[in-house]
């Protein structure tokens, strides 16, 4: 009997050694967190489901969102963000700003080579600079329109002279306008430099192939300049495929079966249970990219009246929308300076309960009820019932509004002649200054102020934002300006922010997620 | 013969003429500023866009647009795509291949499903195999595309990892794995064009059965198999023919989707691209290719119906 008793006191120990043993050190819901503790290991080949096909790899011509997920992997800049968006040294090592602001000069690596075998260097960031400027047909010249020209210092030092002050010229020359290529490489490519192969770039991998709609190879870069913390060559990985698949479920259903490692734009309603699926590790963070519904402001139609924009802002649920369009992943948002940017104010939530009675009185005010038309893009479901959501809920305000269907190209050109007649539903992808997701499109005459707004205070606002590098300052500037044209004087409606998203297989490591929605594959590398 | 197929390929030529003009003011006059467009939500300055239009020749009035495509495409140079740069003539060879080979598996699979279940449900009315058969018929034909495709990726690619879940595989680098992603999008361009085939074979097969001079063959001691195969076959296939040509012709305009689902490199993806991005010369080259496979398989369609009924003669009568 006493030896019974010794047995089971032996095995429930054992049981509970090994329960303490195998169950506290996994990890919970979501999978395993991207870990660093363990020493990575170099090789092996990726496969990156990218949401849609890239088409443009020269940068001075490339205007879609979609190819700078292949740019940062193949260029670099001449600064770059970490992954809370914060600037960071990159090509270029320390900036000083001239006291007049109208100056600023770069102080650059000297161990860089382009994947050529060409040396970067101060002549090579002058090529590059000027090509963005002043080349015919240039996306980048507005970017860099402040720049006046571009000095030669020396080999490791640039000068870049101002038209005038331009706080934003930094987070420019992050992303595309301060991406340098090789000049012998983009002049070899001539036409086809946009879709072929090449190393133009200095960047952690090289684009050796690229067969449209099917996939893109990208192959380490045995010369890369960066390493990592204990003084190893950047990139892990040999070799990163990307394939454009567009279908979410599609995509999704690729990572699932192994047949791709990792993806981006996860659909919504597939969130909630990725996040408790121990087979895949999912990450968000809070996103530039913000929604909108664009007024035309124009004489002559119905928002002439921009108490009418203000009524529209008042009655919408945002939380609503969010969740039901979005399942929740998202956030709310009154207008454009997102949750990521150094500017964002968390306690401006001027519209934070829908108030259909409020825009009822309003509307009553302005003596006549609202009606208007919403253009949505066609073959569209998810816009399609978001537009239907809003209609609802305008409609306990008694506002009319009726849904129109066209194709994104007809949209685009009642836009820019700015003869649509309502309303239409706009997304931008943000970028990483406030003055990147709010100058062009609330500022007099700009190009993507297709609402005709205007508000001299606020173009005022605008410009002392741009003219001083002081963020207190500029933050105050953004933070009045938006309190005019969200509220006192509204330009558009503006209801959300988005996420960036990243579901990989818990193989995979080192892959941080940034809030520019883009990703990047130095740090990666698989466990075997 | 000889005489009547000269003649048909030389009347494809006024009629490609006629369908680039139409197509060429059709696509110009859809509006939507192509510039505009693959600016999309990134650029719009009026400037950068306006010289963009001046460098691809976009703000030529339409009729010299049209004077210089032309004057390119007779030397065979179609131009370049406006958003990828790529020449035309390039991005269509590129990726014809791969929307011939999986147009041509799902014809082949629709043709086979469709005469050997046709022939068996016709001369077995009412059987068993008749009712599947025409149960299948009701299912293809109201299950979209696009639903049926995302149905078998969940079913055959992540719950039985049978297959894989779309891409494409070249043959000549692995036919195995080519072979294998061919399969699901395959079946699914097949599915609606083979409910349609089998319908058409039972249904034509079934109206040459109950004529008099199988009745006769009957009479005279023919077996059943010889009956449908050597004599009632050939008549029943005339419209059948017709409908299959037409499917050939059709290849190209039918993968779109299954192509999109599937992620597969073919012209479909590329037109749908091209239209929704008023990619003026991509558009403008896959819709006379379209119009040039469906004269060719008419013509096809057309011979074939001489070696099936030799009642059917192309000799022009002397005087």
């Amino acid at each position: 009997m006493r030896s019974a008793r010794y047995l089971v006191a032996f095995l429930g120990s054992f049981a509970i050694l090994l329960a303490a043993c195998s169950g506290g050190q996994q990890p919970s819901g979501g999978g395993a967190s991207p870990s660093t503790s363990v020493m990575a290991t170099p090789g092996g080949t990726m496969t990156f489901a990218l949401e849609d096909q890239p088409i443009n790899m020269d940068p001075l011509l490339s205007n879609a969102f979609i190819d700078r997920n292949i740019h940062y992997q193949i260029y670099d800049s001449l600064v770059r963000i970490d992954s809370s968006g914060k600037i960071i040294p990159w090509l270029a090592t320390t900036w000083d700003f001239a006291s007049d602001g109208k100056a600023v000069t770069f102080h650059l690596r000297t161990d860089v080579k382009y994947a050529d075998g060409e040396t970067f260097d101060g002549a090579s960031v002058k090529w590059n600079i000027d090509r963005y400027r002043t080349t015919t047909g240039s996306q980048r010249s507005g970017e860099l329109a402040s720049v006046d020209s571009v000095d030669v210092v020396d080999a490791s030092t640039v000068r870049f002279n101002l038209k005038s002050v331009f706080a934003p010229l930094l987070a420019n020359l992050v992303d595309r306008s301060g991406m340098m290529l090789s000049r012998k490489s983009v002049e070899a490519g001539g036409t086809d430099f946009t879709r072929k192969p090449s190393k133009a770039g200095s960047g952690p991998f090289v684009l050796t192939e690229f067969v449209q709609n099917d996939h893109m190879t990208l192959e380490k870069n045995p010369s890369y300049w960066l390493k990592d913390k204990d003084g190893s060559q950047l990139p892990y990985l040999d070799k990163v495929i990307v394939k454009p698949i567009t279908d979410g479920t599609v995509r999704l259903t690729n990572v699932r079966t192994g047949d791709a490692q990792i993806m981006n734009n996860i659909p919504g309603k597939d969130v909630a249970s990725l996040k408790t699926d121990s087979t895949l590790v999912y990450q968000q963070k809070e996103a530039y990219q913000f929604n909108s519904m664009i007024p035309n402001e124009a004489a002559g139609y119905v928002f002439a009246d921009r108490r009418y924009v203000k009524a529209v802002s008042m009655t919408i649920d945002r939380q609503q929308i969010l969740d039901t369009i979005a399942f929740g992943v998202g956030a709310v948002g009154y207008g454009t300076i997102a949750p990521s940017h150094f500017a964002f104010d968390p306690t401006f939530k001027p519209y934070a309960k829908a108030d259909p009675d409020a825009a009822k009185a309003l509307i009553a005010q302005i003596g006549a009820p609202l009606q208007f038309e919403l253009l949505i893009v066609s073959g569209d479901p998810v816009q399609l019932q978001e537009a239907q959501l809003i209609k609802a809920q305008l409609e306990k305000a008694g506002i009319t509004m009726d849904i129109t269907q066209l194709q994104f190209a007809q949209i685009l050109d009642l836009q820019n002649k700015h003869t649509f007649k309502g309303m239409t539903l706009i997304g931008w992808s943000g970028r990483i200054d406030p003055d990147g997701n709010t100058y062009d499109w609330v500022y007099t005459g700009r190009p993507n102020n297709a609402e005709s707004y205007s508000n001299k205070q606020v173009d005022q606002l605008l410009d002392h934002s741009r003219a001083t590098t002081d963020q207190e300052q500029r933050k105050s500037d953004f933070q009045k300006a938006q309190q005019i044209f969200v509220v006192d004087d509204p330009a558009a409606v503006w209801f959300g922010f988005g996420v960036s998203q990243l579901l990989y297989t818990p193989k995979l490591k080192g892959m941080d997620i940034y809030p520019d929605r883009l990703v990047r594959f130095a740090t990666a590398w698989l466990q075997k | 013969m000889g005489q009547y197929i000269l003649r048909r390929l030389l009347l494809m030529i006024p009629v490609a003429f006629l369908v680039s003009v139409v197509v060429f003011v059709l696509i110009h006059l859809s509006p939507g500023d192509p510039v505009a467009i693959f600016a999309g939500g990134e650029v719009q300055d009026p400037v950068v866009i306006a010289a963009v239009r001046q460098q691809y020749g976009l703000d030529q009035p339409l009729p010299a647009q049209y004077v210089i495509w032309l004057e390119h495409a007779l030397q065979g140079d179609f131009g370049r795509s406006l958003r990828t740069r790529q020449p035309v003539l390039e991005a269509i060879t590129e990726r014809l291949p791969k929307t011939l080979e999986l147009g041509g598996a799902a014809l082949l699979l629709s043709i086979v499903i469709a005469l050997v279940v046709g022939t068996i449900a016709a001369v077995r009315r009412n059987s068993v195999v008749d009712l599947v058969a025409t149960g299948v018929t009701i299912a293809g034909v109201s299950l979209p595309n696009f639903y049926l495709g995302i149905v078998l990726i969940l079913v055959f690619g992540l719950v039985f990892r049978v297959f894989p879940p779309g891409g494409y595989s070249d043959f000549a680098t692995d036919p195995f794995e080519n072979l294998k992603r061919l399969v699901l999008p395959a079946i699914t361009l097949a599915s609606a064009s083979t409910a349609l085939n089998l319908r058409q074979v039972r249904s034509s097969l079934l109206d040459v059965l109950s004529q008099e001079y199988l009745r006769t063959a009957r009479a005279k001691g023919l077996r059943e198999r010889t009956i449908v195969m050597r004599h009632a076959w050939k008549n029943a296939l005339i419209p059948v023919v017709t409908i299959f040509g037409l499917q050939v012709g059709a290849i190209l305009e039918g993968a779109i989707i299954t192509e999109t689902i599937f992620f597969w490199p073919g012209v479909g993806r590329l037109a749908v691209d091209s239209i929704n991005g008023r990619d003026y010369p991509v558009v403008q080259g896959i819709v006379l290719l379209s119009a040039l496979s469906y004269m060719a398989s008419t013509l096809v369609v057309d011979v074939l119906y001489a070696w099936l009924d030799p009642r059917i003669s192309y000799r022009s009568r002397s005087a």
